[in-house]
């Protein structure tokens, strides 16, 4: 271990019910170092420093501050430590204003009971009373003081924020602000932040790099737990990389490459390149013709769109989201009525058709949100992989499912899409597993049912590279099949990999078709922001370049 | 038309219909604030009537009276804060279950006390300014012709503001209602601060209980709280989860029931050659019959409830978000 560690955590194990998510895990941080966290989905990063802020208590293993063991069993200690933790929810009361939540815990008494006051006379010997302080720290609430210095320190790192204001008027990245502001009032050495651009565009994420630099400038250590690559190479020192719960290495961030980087955290190399064979598209599966449909405050969100998928071809649909991806994927699906138009599916008229038709007749969804519709999240991974198929007789007599059979499938599924995580399908909740390994499986779920047309609406999205890699993979195998794909994605890099014919959508309309081999680049960015002059290509990433939030 | 004599009469029986709602209210306000509801309010209240009222009856001691009766109703508490705060159990079928309980326990142990009479709190103006302050029309001598106990009550409410948002653990105690998660991790004690409202809660509710035999009824009778418990429920939802509301509530529902017996005295039935006589009279009639009007604190409830969704006022209802959600630290 490096001499000058600040904090250092010696083979820290934790195991879940049929996980083990640290496997005696050692990684030290230095004073003052931005020191990344890099894994994939599931690699127990949050884990590790769930256990380092007192929120999990661990099976095994110490934590060393400043040289000392350090036992650390409440976020309390933690805090005592002086270690802060930004979360990647917010733990934040949206009714209380910044200050009540900055100070909430530190039981900050009325300024009369402060004991920084002057220290002489009768007043004062009465104030600094111990009985009479713990009276005042429980029964008293002074903001005034603890105001200004928040203020003060916003001040200092050029947060723009009203102090008293509740936090429900704040936006993501203000809150995330006061997150932070949260940590610095109490003074902590070391702060950890759990995925801090989830959530943050990519202007308000680089305006946060700024801070943490200031911050680790000024002494601060920093743990940034993440898993895009991009980030660690811009902002870390350092970098720690765990996979299925061990530590892989700890390097320096100047020393690796990307792909190296990816290579570490996958363990194996990372195709960010696809390669596909050509396959002659077939029969049209979908023609849909002058479709038109509202979004959900009633105001036309498709305005007329004629698309025909063929089997054997994927259709990327581009464009920057808003612009009627979301109305087209639902329409297609069944999911949202039409206004006008028609929709065929293998030669059938659906026009209006119930969902259960659509899915009768061969249509697959990957939903954009998988948490909210892409899957019952408080039910097992069974039920969850048996939720469109569940009326086959293969699961059931149409009274009874058949659990056995159920949870037999559930797992060759699991098995064939390298599901991870999963103990027990029929115990396991679908909610509980993580980002990338739910889509997995409800890919599995729509790609196993063999279907004429797949809607597939941003199915990569907050992915880590790994399962980004497999899913493409996934996708390209169904179109061999004879699947024709309809992907809608706002990543222009997997539009080129992927798609057979590319269009571009803008408000609610198509306004080009290309093929990968024939478009330019420059064109499309220009086609997805409305054709004008000085619209930029998109933001681009390999590992999808957003995150779920 | 009734004479001042008359709204004295309603008013002083207003106030003291609404001193037992307000001490239980309060209760109740400061359980659910910390995200624990007590639907056992009614069992609590009738603990503390008849455990009040038999120590008041063995020792004489009005005072060692409400003392017991506000133990008792913190004890029970303390069943409804085990079972929801330390095994998670379900917060209203274990409410439901402590006020089955309660009335079945009270009728059972106070059945040889029934109609028995106890010499309890006096009617007491208040020192110096107090004959003064008697000399009001109307509202004189309800506010301040009365026990010791409405005077307390009256007095919580400020007190149950203050605690709540100008003190620390009031802060926490808010902060575990509305996310304990969040409270936890800037190193609030969540069980500790919900037992604690949970216990207080109970002891108020033990000391509304010790008002209505003690003060208000000074005679022990089987489910003599008749469904205030429920109305102090109902009454949080009305105040909106606030304490100055709930004194405000409390007046309205204690005017309801203090109608229920004033009302008789009351004829608004309109003369046979008024036009419609024939139609409105009965509608009349029912509006005033007292056992509908029993039913208007719950029916205003609903209405608050309504007009706060239609006013898409949701912040502003603020009920507690973290409300009957149980919380552990490692199931995340």
């Amino acid at each position: 271990m490096s001499e000058d560690a600040f904090v250092r955590l010696a083979d820290i194990t934790k195991t879940f019910p049929g996980v083990v998510a640290n496997d005696e895990i050692s990684m030290s941080i230095r004073k003052g170092e931005i020191h990344g966290l890099l894994g994939e989905n599931g690699a127990g990063k949050s884990t590790l420093m769930k256990i380092l802020y007192g929120l999990y208590s661990s099976d095994g293993g110490d934590v060393w501050i400043d040289g000392e063991r350090a036992a650390i069993e409440s976020p309390q200690d933690a805090i005592d430590a002086g270690i802060g933790m930004v979360h990647q929810h917010f733990k934040l009361i949206p009714r209380l204003s910044v200050a009540k939540n900055v100070v909430l815990g530190m039981r900050e008494p009325a300024s009369a009971f402060r004991a920084d006051g002057d220290d002489d006379g009768f007043v004062s010997s009465l104030t600094t009373n111990r009985l009479v302080q713990g009276l005042a720290a429980r029964f008293t609430l002074g903001l005034d003081v603890p105001e200004a210095r928040i203020q003060s320190l916003a001040d200092d790192y050029g947060f723009d924020i009203d102090v008293t204001a509740p936090v429900w008027q704040l936006d993501v990245g203000e809150r995330q602000r006061v997150e932070i502001l949260k940590a610095l009032y109490r003074d902590v050495d070391l702060l950890i932040l759990d995925e801090p651009t989830a959530v943050l565009t990519p202007t308000e994420a680089e305006r946060l790099f700024e801070t943490l630099r200031k911050l680790s400038d000024q002494g601060l250590s920093i743990i940034i737990i993440t898993h895009k690559l991009k980030e660690v190479k811009s902002i870390t020192d350092r970098v720690t990389v765990l996979r299925d719960g061990s530590r892989i290495d700890t390097v320096e961030t100047a020393d690796v490459s990307r792909a190296d980087l990816a290579r570490m955290m996958v363990g194996r190399d990372v195709l960010f390149q696809i390669d596909k064979d050509e396959v002659t598209a077939g029969e049209p599966v979908l023609k849909a013709l002058d479709l038109r449909t509202d979004d959900d405050r009633g105001i036309e969100a498709l305005s007329g769109v004629d698309l025909t998928v063929h089997a054997g071809e994927i259709v990327g649909i581009a464009g920057v989201s808003g612009n009627g991806q979301i109305e087209l994927a639902e329409s297609l699906v069944g999911i949202r009525p039409v206004t006008d138009g028609t929709i065929r599916i293998d030669g059938g008229d659906l026009t209006g058709a119930p969902p259960r038709a659509f899915i009768e007749h061969g249509v697959s969804f990957v939903p954009e949100d998988r948490h909210k519709h892409g899957c019952a999240e408080s039910l097992s991974v069974m039920h969850n992989a048996i939720l469109k198929g569940y009326t086959d007789e293969a699961f059931g007599d149409g009274l009874r499912l058949d659990y056995d059979a159920s949870a037999d499938y559930a797992e060759t599924l699991v098995e064939n899409f390298d599901v991870r995580g999963v103990s027990d399908v029929a115990k396991m909740q679908a909610g509980e597993l993580s980002g990338g390994n739910l889509q997995k499986l409800i890919l599995a779920r729509e790609m196993d049912r063999d279907p004429k047309l797949l809607v597939a609406n941003q199915p990569t999205r907050g992915v880590d590279v790994g399962a980004i890699e497999y899913i493409r993979e996934g996708l390209i195998e169904q179109r061999d099949q004879g699947t024709g794909i309809l992907l809608l994605s706002e990543n222009l890099d997997e539009i080129f990999d992927l798609s057979d014919r590319i269009l571009v959508m803008y408000e609610g309309e198509f306004v080009y078709e290309v093929t990968p081999e024939a478009a330019d680049r420059r064109r499309i960015g220009l086609e997805m922001n409305g054709g004008e002059a000085g619209g930029a290509e998109p933001q681009v990433a390999v590992d999808g370049g957003r995150s779920e939030s | 038309m009734p004479g001042a004599g008359f709204f004295a009469g309603l008013a002083n029986a207003t106030v003291n219909a609404s001193t037992v709602l307000i001490l239980a209210g309060l209760g109740e306000l400061i359980s659910e604030r910390a995200g624990v509801l007590n639907l056992g309010v009614e069992g609590m209240m009738l603990v503390g009537a008849l455990t009040g009222f038999i120590t008041t009856v063995i020792t004489g001691n009005y005072w060692l009276g409400l003392g017991v009766a506000i133990l008792a109703g913190g004890a029970m508490s303390l069943i409804h804060a085990f079972l929801c705060i330390s095994l998670n159990s379900d917060q209203a079928v274990s409410g439901i279950m402590l006020t089955l309980l309660g009335t079945g326990l009270t009728t059972f142990f106070g059945n040889s006390y029934s109609g028995n009479s106890v010499s309890g709190f006096p009617e007491r103006t208040l020192p110096i300014v107090g004959d003064l302050l008697v000399e009001i029309p109307i509202l004189g001598p309800a506010l301040f012709q009365s026990t010791v106990t409405d005077y307390a009550a009256l007095l919580l409410v400020p007190v149950v503001w203050l605690f709540l948002y100008r003190t620390n653990i009031g802060l926490e105690l808010i902060s575990v209602g509305e996310d304990p998660e969040t409270a936890d991790t800037m190193g609030v004690d969540v069980f500790k601060m919900r037992y604690l409202a949970v216990i207080i809660g109970g002891a108020l509710a033990g000391a509304a209980g010790a008002h209505l035999s003690l003060a208000f009824n000074q005679i022990w009778s089987a489910s003599m709280t008749a469904g205030r418990g429920w109305i102090a429920v109902a009454l949080v939802i009305f105040a909106r989860w606030r304490p100055e509301r709930i004194l405000l509530g409390a007046y309205l529902f204690g005017l309801f029931n203090a109608l229920q017996l004033y009302s008789q005295a009351l004829d608004f039935s309109l003369g046979a050659g008024t036009p419609l006589a024939g139609v409105l009279n009965p509608v009349i009639d029912f509006v005033m019959n007292p056992t509908i009007m029993s039913t208007y604190p719950y029916l205003a409830t609903l209405l608050v409830l309504v007009i706060t969704v239609i006013r898409a006022e949701n912040r502003e209802l603020a009920q507690p978000s973290a409300l009957v959600q149980s919380y552990s630290r490692e199931t995340d």
